[in-house]
């Protein structure tokens, strides 16, 4: 498991073997159940346990507005900020071929289907201000450039080799709404 | 000055704990001691790198996990402990995120028998002197170093695959081109500083009249989009980036002529003190305190007269950590607590 080293998980093995109660049950259930229900949004990436996330289907959202990120939890700070009302796509990474990662690994096939089909006005990159976000943003707009779209890509007050993950609320929303056009 | 130093699982030592003076302080004991291991610890405690092995993995004491060093310099205290897998550094017993206040507290320049390898060694060796001095004067140095590397091995990697994609080599270059572009400046100007004090260190030391001229050597001209650019066929066919500051080097001249080919051994080993001390001067140009000094294994090997030219033109003012096997060479007017290490054992007298 991510985050645990091996000392957590001596301590977590050893109180599943000896609880009295029956919690352990609970979140094996819990585990099973999360398993089974909450899935990837077939069409942004973002988790859901309906047939499309809550984010995709919600009218009230600008159809015409993408942002991309990173991966599926870079969109729970950006959704804190509220500077953001439109739909979300997630790569499920970046391209590293230091880590075998290229593009035919991320979900960037779908984000070009995407920008064809659902005639956004302008496509936001929110990837990580490091080396691998730099070369996947590069990366994209090589490839969404013949579109008729702006594309632009968030402003990067971004502390330096930091993915949204680590950014604050005010840095975020600075940074988005200091977008600038690429 | 660095008022003591603790190590846990340090290279050879299990625990050591050690009160230093300012001035000099010597360590004495046959090879394989730990002398060398005690100014790393210095060197490590204060910049967090090693002045002698490029990762800190190799340090961890054999058969241990993790080692910890600490110690009060300036009336700060420094900690860090390092495993594989976290690092962790505390200034003034409180945890940092960031390195930026730590690593304004100690600046370090670490004289070695090796150091004529920046005269006649490859150019590997020039670009981490001019990179372990970058590092300690601009807080922007590592980043910028370690995202243009990150950006050169990526797009290596790519150049290395089987079917070579364009289109993701293409996505690389903007980072090469950014964080490489901004590393050559830093690399220029500090070879612009180091210059002049680099033959005045020379002058002072060598005692013959002879120049020494260091320039800059770029791994790519002003237009490196362009070298870039015009390296396409030849990268794909080496398989690698062949223009950048990767290829950066420093061209050193004594009397018009390329050192590493003309001068003499002994030349040579001037040459590479003067970089040394023109290092520990550029500090002194700052506002910061004076460098520690770590001096490893040179005083008991120079002639008397180097030895002497070196011992009157390092800062005074500076704290000097001395390792030797012997002190048999030591002069009049050179004193300091003498440390002397045996058996892992360190007995001051
Ligand atoms: N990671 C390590 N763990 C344990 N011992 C080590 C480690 N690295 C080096 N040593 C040993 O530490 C000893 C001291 O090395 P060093 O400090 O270079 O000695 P000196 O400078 O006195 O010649 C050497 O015998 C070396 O084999
Ligand atoms: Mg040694
Ligand atoms: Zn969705």
């Amino acid at each position: 498991m991510p985050g645990i080293g091996p000392r957590s998980a001596e301590r977590i093995a050893l109180w599943i073997v000896q609880a009295r109660g029956d919690q352990p049950e609970h979140i094996a259930r819990a585990i099973a159940a999360t398993r089974e229900s909450v899935r990837p949004c077939p069409r942004c990436g973002f988790f859901t346990m309906e047939e499309i996330c809550g984010i995709c289907s919600d009218t009230t959202r600008a159809a015409d507005l993408l942002c991309v990120v990173e991966q599926a939890t870079d969109i729970l700070p950006l959704e804190k900020t509220s500077a953001f009302r439109g739909r979300y796509h997630s790569l499920g990474g970046r391209i590293s071929p230091l880590d075998h990662v290229g593009p035919d690994d991320l979900r960037i096939k779908e984000l070009v289907a995407r920008v064809e089909q659902e005639k956004f006005s302008e496509v936001i990159l929110a990837l990580a201000a490091d080396v691998e976000g730099e070369a996947t943003t590069n990366y994209l707009v090589e490839l969404l450039k013949p579109f008729p779209i702006s594309l632009t890509r968030i402003a990067h007050g971004l502390p330096a080799g930091g993915g949204l993950e680590s950014a604050d609320e005010l840095t975020l929303y600075q940074a988005l709404s200091g977008r600038t056009k690429l | 000055m660095l008022a003591d130093l603790q190590l846990r699982n340090f290279r050879c030592f299990e625990s050591l704990g050690l009160e230093f003076a300012p001035g000099f302080n010597f360590f004495i004991g046959r090879n394989g001691q730990g002398k060398t291991s005690i100014l790393e610890a210095a060197c490590v405690l204060l910049r967090l790198q090693s002045q002698r092995s490029a990762t800190l993995g190799s340090v961890v004491r054999f058969g241990q996990k993790s080692f910890a060093v600490s110690g009060r310099r300036e009336n700060h205290r420094l900690e860090f402990r390092y495993s594989p897998l976290r690092r962790k550094i505390a200034f003034d017993d409180v945890e940092q995120r960031t390195l930026e206040d730590y690593l304004r507290i100690g600046r370090v320049v670490s004289f070695a028998n090796t150091d004529i390898e920046l005269i006649r060694g490859g150019s590997e060796a020039r670009r981490r002197y001019l990179d372990f001095l970058g590092a300690q004067i601009d807080p922007l140095y590592r980043p910028t170093l370690r995202s243009y590397e990150r950006a050169l091995r990526s797009r290596n990697a790519l150049l290395k695959s089987s079917q070579p994609r364009p289109r993701e080599i293409a996505a690389y270059d903007a980072p090469l081109l950014e964080h490489g572009a901004r590393l050559s400046g830093m690399r220029t100007r500090l070879v612009e500083r180091l210059a002049p004090l680099a033959a005045a260190a020379h002058r002072d030391i060598s005692g013959n009249g002879e120049a020494l001229q260091i320039r800059f050597g770029p791994g790519n001209s002003e237009e490196f989009a362009r070298d870039l650019e015009n390296s396409r066929a030849r990268e794909l066919r080496l398989r690698q980036t062949v223009v950048g500051p990767h290829r950066d080097d420093i061209e050193i001249l004594v009397e018009g002529q390329l050192a590493n080919q003309y001068a003499s051994e002994g030349q040579q080993r001037t040459v590479a003190l003067a970089l040394k001390i023109a290092q520990s001067r550029i500090f002194m140009t700052e506002e910061a305190a004076p460098p520690l000094l770590l001096i490893d294994d040179i005083f008991g090997e120079l002639d008397p007269v180097r030895r002497n030219a070196l011992l009157q033109h390092l800062p005074p003012e500076s704290q000097k950590l001395v390792t030797a096997t012997t002190m048999q060479w030591r002069e009049e007017g050179v004193e300091g607590p003498i440390f002397e290490l045996h058996d892992r054992q360190v007995i001051r007298r």
